[in-house]
């Protein structure tokens, strides 16, 4: 198993505490979210997930995620309209987002962009596909702060 | 064009004899047979693209083509006054009549030259909308699956996952399990290329259809503004 990622914060008193890196995984489909929790958790990652893509803001204000995995066909709400909120939201701006979707074509990728997404992996994906792109923005947002 | 079957039925040998010759001096020259009305039976003889109904023993107009296949192209080249010829007139509206006058093999001929182009173009016709038919249930299928990859690619997502958990930690699977979830996440790996390449051919062919359109826009565009 793989060690925790961790973020190094200062705390009030310029101390170094360590932080477990949180990914918040939004998939309408109960059975990809678990899956997307096993493979980030063998990589040291904290996962929460969310099937409904109603609650993305609440959950995200509770849960304050260094990273969120998003699907994009989803039912009442789909991806690239939660990102387009989020990346216009000033709050949640700043939380890389990763579309992680079966939607493949160059247009779809395009759109993502589009909408703000710093990310995009295509379903199926590899476990090397999946933490590669989580590794490379949250070392991006590292390097940013 | 397509070699054309020509069925001339006439009980007079003097002008299936000058049809056919002068038919044979044309530059293209269809398959001709002659009959005569004694042996003429419709069910035995080949379907022709065209009958030319020559002049025939009395009484025998009306059962020769009451006999011929409805679809048939026919010329009826009688004279004018031709008894019967007028009793069929009323039942027979659309009938192309070619009078039996100095000039008709001449006209006969350019009539049935027009006859057998519009028989190939019908028959090209029907062929094209066989062919759209056919072409039309392939897109039907072709769309279908572009509806299913979403769902497919899903599935997979899941088979390949779920493998590569199992696959991480094979110190508490046997050597056989581990061997059947090996196939199992490369036999998904292959099923995932399969569906790649189906992309990739999805979107090529929408760009060359995209293309396709555009050059023919832009090539009836001009024409409009040359004039």
């Amino acid at each position: 198993m793989a060690a925790d990622v961790h973020l190094w914060t200062m705390d009030k008193y310029g101390e170094s505490t360590a932080v477990q890196k949180k990914v918040l995984i939004i998939d309408d489909s109960p059975a990809q979210v678990k899956l997307m929790q096993s493979l980030l958790e063998k990589e040291g990652y904290w996962p929460v997930g969310l099937s409904d893509p109603k609650q993305v803001e609440n959950m995200i204000a509770i849960e304050r995620p260094n990273v969120i995995l998003l699907d994009v066909v989803m039912p009442d709400r789909n991806g690239f309209q939660i990102c387009r909120d989020l990346k216009g939201n000033a709050e949640f701006n700043m939380i890389p987002v990763i579309l992680v979707t079966s939607k493949d074509t160059a247009s779809d990728k395009y759109w993502g962009q589009q909408q703000g997404a710093d990310g995009y992996v295509t379903k199926p994906f590899t476990r090397d596909d999946l933490t590669r792109k989580v590794h490379e923005l949250l070392s991006a947002a590292l390097s940013r702060n | 064009m397509r070699h054309a079957n020509v069925l001339v039925l006439t009980d007079e040998t003097e002008f299936a004899q000058m049809l056919t010759a002068c038919w044979q001096a044309e530059r293209q020259a269809p398959g001709i047979t002659v009959i005569g009305s004694e042996l003429w039976r419709e069910q035995d003889a080949p379907r022709h693209d065209l009958v030319v109904v020559g002049p025939l023993r009395e009484g025998k107009l009306t059962n020769v083509l009451k006999s011929l296949y409805p679809g048939t192209a026919v010329i009826l080249c009688v004279p004018a006054d031709s008894r019967e010829y007028g009793q069929l007139r009323t039942k027979y509206p659309r009938l192309v009549h070619i009078p039996l006058r100095e000039d008709w093999a001449q006209t006969l001929l350019l009539v049935a030259g027009e006859s057998l182009r519009r028989a190939e173009a019908l028959r090209l016709a029907r062929h094209a909308e066989q062919a759209a038919a056919k072409n039309e249930n392939h897109a039907t299928l072709g769309r279908y699956m572009l509806d299913m990859k979403h769902s497919v690619n899903n599935a997979l997502t899941s088979m390949l996952g779920n493998a590569e958990l199992l696959l991480l930690e094979p110190g508490q699977l046997s050597s056989q399990s581990l061997a059947q979830i090996k196939t199992i996440h490369s036999m998904a790996l292959r099923i995932n290329e399969v569906m790649q390449r189906f992309s990739s051919l999805a979107s090529e062919m929408r760009d060359a259809e995209t293309a396709s359109q555009g050059e023919t826009s832009d090539t009836a565009a001009p024409v409009s503004r040359r004039r």
